[in-house]
């Protein structure tokens, strides 16, 4: 193991459950404000209907039907890739530097999923109908649409990480029982349910399995598959079509992702005072995976604009010469450049390295990319193959019902954190105790052999 | 009609009363959620085969002696739907209810015709090929408008339709590779065989209807996605935004449910998507026999460039002036026998797309260059909105009571 921290002990662990201060209630305060604001634009949305946004139709109508609900939808299930990305490296590769806060990603992949889910309930015109329309459609849609294939996935993904949640849990709530609050026993004696010390084995060899699963269906299968494929696979619009668009989104998709864990653990380790349970050296790895992650969204860009204005169809030259000419798209490549940039100099020049500036730009990329998301939803349908239509293109900027669903969905994942760091330990015991894999054979040889790569 | 007269109807078809008897109650059974499919299926398969043989037209003999007259066009196993609905005890159902419920026992019967999908069929695989069904379809001779919009006023009117959303389009363009400064198309949804827009549906609410081909929104099902929108490569999507212009109090069932019993007609009601149905209410004789085959824009169009049919019939209104315009226009080839037949240029509207429209326009096709301009008639001075986002951005500002769109 590359960062120890074997010496903190397990009063430090719980910590978020066993205290509360000020700062913890204004936290609260601050996440159900931006829930209120949001929920009193939407009420208007609820009464008026989607008249209220910004979006209006393409063609003859001047708009764009799809606009900022989308693109934070796709946003938010990239964000969600974080969970697997870290329970990938830890379980299945050995890489124990991220151990303790393996757990905090996989609470974001169900916060961010959850997101993604409210996007879609507040994008359609009838939500109410979207249980009594989808579910007796799905043995026959789900042959066809694009939609019913992100709906199936992303539903897979979440029942998938929640299982994998819930079975790695009831090792820490068993061993941690005495010191955990007593008032909350009925949700401790639901997650424990049966549990016994020889089930450990099992259960450590179940949750590779799902590690396994998850690693080739959220990565190639829903960012890298039905998610861009929502796009790609139109014959309608110039600047979605394309292989690339696989690759291209998964980038963006893993590049926000660990963004997004960087701010949640240290937002942590600064409210709990966790440096010795989350050390540099966690973040220091992490800044490596976004320069990484970074440098391949970037690349992926390159080839698109290559091939988009060197000597392509006209549509996807006009689309693709708009796109270039669009300030918006060059703050967000700017500000995942600068984050790349910023974590490669880490890597060479150790002494650089600051954690205020890592969350800073890790801001940065979040923005970044929301902006991306939105920009290619949004000007993907302003240059359609046919462009007759003197309302073609569109024009769209998001309305204050749309801007506050944004608010509202962070405030939705502070809450969430907030709530569930005072229920459940938010890094696992293992982080601090013990080997999870040294009983279990088939992770044994490969942790230990990458364990040496995951050496930092 | 009562069961009397049903009786004497299946009897003057010179097949089993008795059975046809038996099979309409056990479909309404069927309805009602008293009796499964597949027992229903079972309990009469023998002996329809004894009694019609395997042939499923001859069964849709038994429908056409039901209906008392013979449906010549559409191989419609739904045509049934009323009639058995009519069956059904109609107190304190709604003609929408009641449709739908014999829509459900006519699906039961299509199913031992063979042809059980057809109700629900759901797009993306519908095929179009079959020249025996009707293909409901346009030509469009773009050299005989004029843009006086008449076809837009009357779409608008027909279908109640709220400002800007022009299911019907016509533009007036200015192209560098054409001669005339001003160039008309005239965009109607264009009915695709091949249509992205069913194939998207995540719920079915857009879909071919089988036996004639035309493409559909169900209200009753559309989530409001707008996923039908963006894949349509022709922009002919209107969704309603707000609430429609035109209540639902003022609109009767007639124009708003079709043979099926789904709710598919006029404009669509608030957080669902809409555009052309090709008058799905004319084509089922819900606005009179006499309009079967007539379209609210044809109907209005005095220049005669909107030519409505089915495009599976030689000899369909569509088909005839299509022919009778190339006849007019042959080219001569005395001299250079390889020169196409006639001087026509016609096309469908962005083909290369792989839609498989289903309407087909005479004259010529905008270029890459074509822009939009101002047309002879404007959209204002007939009372129709072009930019409906100008409408839609006074219904984000108003707050309550001017949010109509």
């Amino acid at each position: 193991m590359s960062v120890d921290t074997s010496g903190v002990d397990r009063e430090t662990l719980l910590r978020p459950i066993h205290t509360r201060t000020s700062r913890y209630t204004i936290a609260v305060a601050a996440a159900l404000v931006a829930i209120g604001v949001w929920l009193f634009f939407y009420y208007q949305q609820l009464e008026h209907g989607l008249i209220v946004t910004n979006l209006a139709d393409w063609g003859s109508g001047g708009g764009v039907p799809w606009g900022l609900y989308i693109g934070a939808f796709i946003w938010w299930v990239g964000i969600a890739h974080g969970g697997i990305i870290l329970s990938a490296a830890v379980r299945l590769l050995g890489m124990d530097t991220y151990q303790p806060v393996a757990r905090i990603a996989e609470l974001l992949t169900i916060a961010a999923l959850s997101c993604a889910g409210l996007f879609i309930l507040i994008h359609v015109g009838r939500p109410d109908r979207l249980v009594t329309s989808v579910l007796p459609a799905w043995p026959t849609r789900v042959q066809w649409s694009p939609l019913m294939w992100d709906v199936t996935v992303i539903t897979a993904y979440f029942v998938l990480t929640g299982v994998y949640l819930l079975l790695t849990i009831r090792y820490d709530l068993h061993r941690l029982r005495a010191q955990l609050p007593d008032r909350l026993e009925p949700v401790y004696a639901a997650l424990t349910v049966g549990y016994s010390e020889r089930e450990d084995q099992v259960i450590e060899r179940m949750v590779w399995w799902i590690a396994f699963a998850i690693i080739i269906m959220a990565p190639l299968l829903l960012h890298g598959g039905v998610i861009p494929w929502l796009f790609a696979l139109l014959p309608s619009m110039a600047g979605w079509h394309g292989g690339v668009q696989g690759p291209s989104f998964l980038s963006i998709a893993l590049t926000s992702a660990v963004s997004g864990i960087i701010i949640v653990a240290a937002a942590f380790r600064y409210a709990y005072g966790w440096e010795e349970l989350i050390p540099d050296a966690v973040f220091r790895g992490l800044a490596k995976w976004l320069g990484f992650f970074s440098l391949l969204f970037v690349w992926l860009q390159l080839q698109q604009v290559i091939t988009g204005i060197f000597a392509a169809p006209t549509t996807l030259q006009h689309a693709t010469e708009v796109k270039i000419a669009t300030p918006l798209y060059w703050v967000a490549i700017g500000l995942v450049i600068l984050a790349m940039v910023y974590a490669f100099a880490t890597a060479l020049k150790p002494s650089l390295f600051s954690l205020p500036a890592l969350v800073g730009l890790s801001i940065g990329v979040l923005v970044g990319t929301l902006v991306e998301k939105v920009l290619f939803v949004v000007e993907g349908l302003m240059h359609a193959h046919f462009d007759l239509y003197s309302g073609v293109p569109g024009a769209y900027t998001p309305s204050a019902v749309e801007l506050s669903a944004l608010v509202g969905a962070i405030g939705i994942v502070a809450l969430f954190f907030l709530t569930v760091s005072k229920v459940i330990p938010v890094v696992e015991l293992h982080a601090i105790e013990g080997d999870h894999g040294s009983s279990v054979d088939a992770t044994t040889a490969t942790a230990e052999t990458s364990n040496t790569g995951g050496e930092r | 009609m009562d069961d009397e007269e049903m009786r004497r109807l299946l009897e003057q078809s010179g097949y089993d009363a008795d059975l046809g008897m038996r099979m309409a109650e056990d479909a309404q059974r069927v309805a009602a959620g008293e009796l499964s499919e597949t027992k229903f299926y079972g309990r009469y398969h023998e002996e329809l085969l004894a009694e019609f043989g395997q042939d499923d037209r001859e069964f849709n003999e038994l429908r056409d002696d039901l209906d008392g007259e013979v449906v010549t066009e559409a191989d419609d196993p739904d045509g049934l739907a009323d009639r058995l609905a009519s069956l059904a005890d109609t107190e304190g159902l709604s003609r929408r209810e009641l449709m739908a419920k014999g829509g459900a026992a006519a699906m039961a019967l299509g199913v031992l015709a063979g042809s059980g999908g057809s109700a629900t069929s759901v797009g993306g695989d519908s095929g179009g090929d079959d020249d025996d069904r009707t293909r409901w379809g346009m030509v469009i001779n773009l050299n005989n408008c004029d843009g006086c919009l008449a076809c837009m006023v009357a779409c608008d009117q027909e279908h109640n339709l709220s400002r800007g959303s022009n299911w019907m389009y016509v533009f007036t363009y200015e192209d560098d590779y054409q001669e005339d400064d001003q160039n008309f198309l005239v965009r109607t949804c264009q009915h695709c065989t091949d249509s992205p827009c069913t194939k998207v549906c995540p719920v079915g609410a857009r879909h071919t209807r089988d036996e004639d081909g035309l493409v559909l929104t169900d209200y009753d099902i559309c989530i409001g996605c707008r996923y039908c929108e963006v894949s349509c490569p022709y922009g002919v999507n209107y969704f309603q935004w707000g609430e429609p212009d035109v209540p639902e109090s003022e609109i009767n069932d007639e124009h708003q449910i079709d043979s099926r019993g789904r709710w598919v007609g006029s404009r669509p009601p608030e957080g669902v998507m809409g555009k052309c149905t090709f008058c799905v209410d004319r084509q089922d004789g819900q606005m009179g026999e006499e309009k079967i085959g007539t379209t609210a824009c044809e109907e209005a169009c005095s220049m005669d460039a909107i030519h409505f049919g089915d495009m599976n019939d030689p000899e369909s209104p569509p088909n005839q002036h299509l022919s009778a315009y190339f006849d007019d226009n042959e080219n001569d080839r005395s001299e250079w026998e390889n020169r196409s037949e006639h001087t026509v240029s016609s096309f469908k509207l962005l083909e290369e797309r792989g839609t498989d429209p289903n309407v087909t326009f005479v004259g010529n096709e905008p270029s890459q260059h074509a822009r939009q301009v101002e047309g002879p008639v404007t959209y204002e001075s007939v009372g129709l909105v072009d930019n409906r986002k100008e409408v839609l951005d006074n219904g984000a500002m108003a707050s309550a009571g001017g949010d109509d769109a």
